[in-house]
Parts: structure tokens; C-alpha cells; sequence
């Protein structure tokens, strides 16, 4: 429920009548009010009419379900207003409601970015909103550190699109997006391991697919063309997996992949280096 | 309002050095001419050796490909069998003690010996798989290719490691 301040606006009955409309959760009936109030010489600069609008918005955004990215303009309204409201509201009457709504908002739109990342077509989106939540969060709270937001964040979108490439036949936009986002969070946090083993294990399969999808009859000089290939990404995947070995030389999963990359580049000698490292582990 | 990371990806349990072996050895039957008496039956690729990945590889390929006219069959043994006349045999790393008998007894009819340890190509075999700059290569023999009475295509002689 929000709170308004009768007085400010009592003069004018159009802001009145809509107020009692929200009041009644009629926002369908309110909102054309409100559009009339914000261009009135009268109430344009009322702070109230803005903030006003911007919960009749909010609450309308929030009817149509949270993560309704069709209705995402409601909400862009709800949190213009808000910030509108707050420049007007010199006697800050409508400041700690107004800060909740921009709040409120920028946390829909968090939730709306990871809604989105679970759609393989809409990551492009998704991280439109992440930012928009990075935006009015740091209006509304300028000290704001998104480091850890961020890496969680890009830690996320690389896991997904990881899994969605591995589960897509290897499509390589998806691979990509994963590299994009991993590397994100490595500029961040260079020494995250899921960061580092997810880059690594998807340098990795983009070799072998690369080794797989090879017809038995490529010609000679094709064939060398494709080894030459896959070896660059082994090669590439190679720093991520030490990375993590040098933090967690027991890391079972970093061990097997180590020996499989180094055995994809014919180095017999340290394949089985890692492969004696792993089996040691299962020794008492 | 944390979203759950997921956990760490899986890396693709695939041999690729069985792959491309058995891309080469493929390659091989297009740029090898064998003797009129061999091209017809089955074409023949003996592994002498344990290795399951590639032989997995080479009886895929033999499920899809064939050689000219020739049904591709792969034979899998642990020595050299006189009931077998291959057209390609390769000897595996572990097997390599019978190039010797291998190269004695297949001179002259046709057999293209492939071997993958470090100096065979000098010691009997025509093609020696070898690990150069992290990449599969193949050394060529051009002598020990004209004793096993094969002719062998320019292309392969241009993108071969000579040894002689």
C-alpha cells in the first residue's frame, strides 16, 4: 500500500480521483488519469502525480505476473516516474517509497534476467535487464559493489550456455555466449574454478566435436587442416584446467581432464602423468 | 533472489587420436595402389594390438564406408595370422616386436604395414604414425612402399614425413 500525501495535491482533482482509483487497486482506470496529470501545467511538477504513477505502474507490472517480459514497459514507466518523483520531492515527502520502488523494480528486473537465461533465444535480453537492475541499483545505492553479482551472474550464464551447447549438438553461438560470459567472470575472479573448468572442459569439447564431426574420408590436407584446429582449442583449454590443478592438485575431475587434454595433444608422457595422479587418489 | 549456478561441465569422454588414425587409414586406401589380385573381395584392415577405442572407430567406419567396390572389413588379432591377407595391417605400439615377421612375410603382395613407434618407418614398415608439435603425422617410406609392391599417390608423398 502506498503512502500519499493528501495536501500536496488535493487541489487538483484528476491526481485525487486517480489516487482513490489506485487506492482501489483500479490501476486500468488510473493510469489514463495519470497520464493527464503528469503533462498539466498544474501537476507536472508535483512530485506526488509522478510517484503516483509510478506505484499505479509498479502494481500493474506485478498483475501481470512477475516475469512478464511483455509487460517489461509497465515497470521501465514505474521506475522513470519514481526517479522523476525523487527529483521534484525537494521536502522528500515520497523519498523512502519512492527508493522502495526503484528497489522493488530493479529487483524485477534481476529476476527477469534470470527467467531469461533459461531461454536459449533471449540472452541477449537477459542481460539487458541484468543491467538495467545494475542501473537503478546504483542510482539508488551509489556505493554498490556488483562484483559478486556480476560473477554469479556470468558464472550462471556460462554454466547454462555451456550445458545448453553440450546439449544442442554443440551449437557453437551457445559455446560462444558460455566463452563470452566465463571469460567475464575470469577478468573478475581469475582464479574462479568454475570459471576455469568450464572454459576449459568447453575449449575441450569444441575440440573433440570439431575431431568427431570429421568425415573418415576428409582429405589429407583437410584432415591436417582440422587436427590443426582442434589443437589450438586443446591447447586453449590446457591454462584454465592448470589453474585450477595449481589451486586443487586433487580435484579428480581437473586430474581426468588434464589427462585427456594432454593425451588429445599426443603428449603420452604428461597424459599419463595425470592419469597415475588420478588413480592415486583412489589408494589408501 | 540468488539464482543456483549450475555445476561444472563434463568433458567429452571421445578418443580423438582413434579418430584420426582411422581418417589416416582411410586416406591411406585412396592413396595406395594395391595389385590387381587385391582389388577384389574384401578390402582388409588388420589391427594387430589391443586398443577397443580404435577398433570401435574402424569397424564405424566400416559400417559407412567402403573401398571403391570393396566392403571394408576389420580383423582385430594379437599376431600375425597367416589365414589373413590385408590390405592395410597396422601394427600397434604393444606389437611392434613383429614388423619384423610382418615385413617378411607380406613383401612383395601388397600389404601396406602401419606402424606408431618412434624409427619403424626405417626399420620395415611404409607408414609410421608419429607425434609432431602435438598433431598426428605419418613418416612415408618410399622403399619399404615399392617391396610391399603398392604405388602411392603424389599427395601423399608431398604431405608425408620421408624417410627415405
Amino acid at each position: 500500500m502506498v503512502i500519499f500525501c493528501h495536501n500536496s495535491y488535493a487541489q487538483n482533482d484528476l491526481l485525487f480521483e486517480a489516487q482513490k482509483l489506485c487506492n482501489e487497486k483500479k490501476y486500468d482506470l488510473a493510469i489514463p488519469m495519470l497520464e493527464k496529470v503528469i503533462v498539466h501545467p498544474e501537476t507536472k511538477n508535483d512530485p506526488a502525480s509522478w510517484h503516483i504513477r509510478s506505484f499505479a505502474y509498479l502494481q500493474t507490472y506485478k498483475l501481470a505476473g512477475a516475469g512478464n517480459t511483455s509487460k517489461i514497459n509497465l515497470l521501465d514507466t514505474a521506475l522513470s516516474s519514481a526517479l522523476i518523483s525523487i527529483k521534484l520531492d525537494t521536502a522528500k515527502n515520497y523519498l523512502d517509497n519512492n527508493i522502495a520502488f526503484v528497489k522493488n523494480g530493479a529487483a524485477s528486473y534481476y529476476k527477469i534476467s534470470t527467467i531469461l537465461l533459461q531461454d536459449s533465444i533471449n540472452n541477449m535480453k537477459s542481460e539487458l535487464y541484468y543491467n538495467k537492475y545494475k542501473k537503478y541499483t546504483a542510482i539508488i545505492n551509489p556505493g554498490f559493489d556488483f562484483k559478486e553479482k556480476d560473477i554469479e551472474y556470468y558464472k550462471t550464464t556460462g554454466s547454462i550456455y555451456a550445458d545448453l551447447y553440450m546439449k544442442n549438438n554443440f551449437y557453437q553461438k551457445y559455446g560462444d555466449i558460455a566463452k563470452t560470459s566465463l571469460l567475464k567472470v575470469l577478468e573478475l575472479d581469475p582464479k574462479n574454478i568454475n570459471a576455469n573448468v568450464n572454459l576449459g572442459v568447453l575449449y575441450y569439447n569444441q575440440g573433440v566435436t570439431l575431431m568427431k564431426m570429421m568425415e573418415y574420408d576428409v582429405d589429407l590436407a583437410q584432415l591436417d587442416v582440422i587436427q590443426e584446429n582442434a589443437k589450438k582449442l586443446f591447447k586453449q583449454s590446457l591454462p584454465f584446467m592448470i589453474k585450477v590443478y595449481e589451486q586443487d592438485p586433487k580435484a579428480e575431475k581437473v586430474l581426468e581432464s588434464l589427462e585427456g587434454i594432454y593425451s588429445a595433444l599426443m603428449d603420452d608422457k604428461k597424459a599419463n602423468e595425470f592419469k597415475q595422479k588420478k588413480e592415486a587418489l583412489s589408494k589408501p | 533472489m540468488a539464482f543456483s549456478s549450475l555445476g561444472f561441465q563434463q568433458i567429452q569422454n571421445y578418443d580423438t587420436n582413434s579418430k584420426l588414425k582411422a581418417a589416416y587409414l582411410f586416406n591411406f586406401t585412396r592413396n595406395f595402389e594395391w595389385p590387381e589380385k587385391m582389388k577384389t573381395g574384401s578390402f582388409i584392415i588388420q589391427l594387430v594390438g589391443n586398443n577397443p577405442n580404435l577398433s570401435s572407430e574402424l569397424n564405424k567406419m566400416a559400417s559407412t564406408k567402403q573401398v571403391g567396390s570393396q566392403k571394408l572389413e576389420i580383423r582385430t588379432t594379437t599376431s600375425i595370422e597367416s589365414s589373413i591377407q590385408p590390405h592395410i595391417i597396422f601394427l600397434l605400439n604393444e606389437s611392434s616386436d613383429l614388423l619384423k615377421e610382418a615385413s617378411s612375410k607380406y613383401k612383395g603382395k601388397g600389404s601396406l604395414i602401419v606402424t606408431e613407434k618412434a624409427g619403424l618407418a626405417k626399420s620395415g614398415a611404409t607408414i609410421n604414425f608419429i607425434a609432431v608439435d602435438n598433431k598426428l603425422k605419418f613418416e612415408y617410406s618410399n622403399n619399404n612402399a615399392k617391396k610391399a609392391g603398392l604405388k602411392t599417390s603424389e599427395v601423399l608423398k608431398g604431405l608425408a614425413i620421408a624417410v627415405d
